[in-house]
């Protein structure tokens, strides 16, 4: 193995790092805007729906800030009890899902943007439906 | 426990919701597309589960520790549920025969199709006697093993390198597995241990795709090891202000500052630490105030001296100027003068220099 170069620079205290205006924000939030403006476009004429893994990408916390703020919230809070509490928050643009998943002790594990009619996660499956109803049948043969 | 996997976890109160929560998440940490977690739920839940032969050599057991002991009793574990793991010395009930005999069913009956996993290092001195298992060498029976396997998984510092059976001396003659297996596609999943879900997420990618994820120049899986500890470091903010801790408890330690001049081998150690962290995201070496061992690279036993700093200078120009204003020119003025006497400093904070660090 070649021992890569560890580059050293300094930052001067009093100079804001790369973008403009608050301090933290990194520029790195506001195209994710455009690509959720082409994702709903492509919502409404396909049907087909995306997702952003937000801790994929450089994002500082305030970055991750000034897109919820930005987004703003909707009419619809989902909470799921699966391992952990995950969180589906419908933005103040409709289909623009903010969702969040924790584990078990409560610390976040992913978090996405979904841009969905409805977030995959909260439709119930076939399959689990079926067991629903045998579930119901058990029930009403006891009456 | 036969059947598609989503049956099974049903039985045992596992959620669909909860499964697809845990591939979603699994593809994020692997840096897979978000749409991917969906297509490995859908292959998980209706994958089969395929034979894994696990080989212990010469070992300490603590990778099967850190993954038999990652977040229980959660899904870590789960993905256990998915493999049918054939022989494991220390986990499974059998022992003595009867435990050889089931390594030699699962070997004959999954032919050309079962995993197989290896962790520890393999002895070649004295033809192999300094590790046997039933009177076999470990090296006999990583041949015998890998030539049915369709890929060998090197768990942990001593299968995917030689660890620490190899360090210097290396009186047993220790090996890795990539020395000694040259036919088979080979993944390294290094560490001292290796973070559990690097393992989990192999054998999920595995189950999924029905191939071995991307790997690197070192046979590592590019999603975890694709960047270093440094890279990801929540203190790396204080290295690129040159703001150092020089002693584990001055000010700068106190502060939290970089760990650099400790001897932190963060920023040449390719590894998920400090995004993934340990015990269930609960901390990790350097949350904890220690610097990174280094522990996933090759060598990293002789790599001269946990506690000595790195000295990779780039761009002499530009450190030195860095060092002047960061007050950190001992270390590197010494590396660049004396790069013959490194042992003769006596400084405390005497530096490795990229010669020692690669012999």
């Amino acid at each position: 193995m070649s021992l890569d170069a560890i580059p050293i620079h300094v930052i001067p205290h009093h100079a804001s790092p790369a973008a403009p205006g608050e301090p933290g924000l990194t520029g790195n939030a506001p195209p994710l805007l455009r690509e959720l403006a082409e994702q709903v476009r492509r919502l409404l004429e396909s049907g087909e729906s995306s997702a952003i893994d937000l801790s994929a990408l450089p994002l500082s916390p305030a970055d991750l800030d000034w897109l919820r703020e930005k987004l703003g919230s909707g009419e619809i809070s989902v909470t799921l009890q699966a391992s952990g509490e995950s969180t589906l928050k419908e933005t103040a643009c409709p289909g623009i899902w903010w969702v969040t998943h924790h584990n078990e002790q409560g610390a976040v594990t992913a978090q996405f943007i979904e841009v969905a009619f409805v977030p995959e996660l909260v439709k119930a499956h076939p399959q689990d439906v079926e067991i629903g109803r045998e579930q119901l049948e058990l029930l009403i043969s006891d009456l | 426990m036969q059947g598609p996997l989503i049956d099974t976890l049903v039985r045992q109160g596992v959620s669909r919701r909860t499964f697809l929560k845990y591939c979603a998440t699994l593809a994020s940490m692997m840096a897979l597309p978000p749409t991917a977690g969906r297509a490995m739920a859908e292959a998980m839940a209706a994958a089969r589960r395929p034979s894994v032969i696990w080989l212990p050599f010469q070992e300490c057991t603590g990778c099967t520790e850190s993954i038999t002991r990652s977040h229980s009793p959660t899904l870590e574990g789960m993905i256990f549920d998915m493999i049918s793991l054939d022989y494991q010395e220390t986990l499974m009930a059998a022992a003595g025969h009867q435990a050889e005999d089931a390594r030699l069913a699962a070997m004959k009956d999954n032919a050309g199709k079962y995993l197989l996993i290896v962790d520890g290092s393999i002895p070649l001195g004295l033809d192999g006697a300094y590790s046997c298992i039933g009177g076999r060498s470990n090296v006999d029976m990583l041949k015998e093993a890998a030539k049915g396997a369709a890929a060998v998984i090197a768990v942990g510092s001593c299968a995917s390198f030689g660890g620490i059976p190899k360090a210097n001396p290396n009186p047993t003659g220790a090996v890795s597995v990539s020395d000694i297996i040259k036919d088979k596609p080979i993944v390294n999943i290094p560490g001292c241990p290796p973070i559990p879900v690097v393992m989990t997420g192999v054998l999920a990618h595995y189950l999924t795709f029905g191939t071995l994820p991307e790997l690197d120049d070192k046979g590592r899986p590019k999603a975890f090891f694709g960047e270093t500890i440094h890279d990801r470091c929540y203190r790396r903010p204080f290295y690129d202000q040159g703001k150092f801790a020089k002693t584990f408890d001055d000010e700068g330690a106190r502060n939290g500052w970089c760990l650099f001049e400790l001897g932190c081998k963060g920023p040449v150690t390719h590894n998920a630490c400090a995004t993934v962290k340990w015990n269930g995201g609960t901390s990790w070496p350097v949350e904890s105030g220690h610097g990174c061992l280094g522990c996933s690279e090759p060598d990293f036993w002789d790599a001269g001296g946990f506690y000595k700093a790195l000295s990779v200078p780039a761009d002499p120009l530009k450190i030195a100027a860095v060092a002047a204003v960061a007050g950190a020119a001992v270390g590197v003025g010494l590396s660049f003068a004396n790069r013959s006497k490194k042992g003769a400093a006596k400084s405390a904070h005497e530096t490795t220099t990229l010669a020692d660090l690669e012999k």
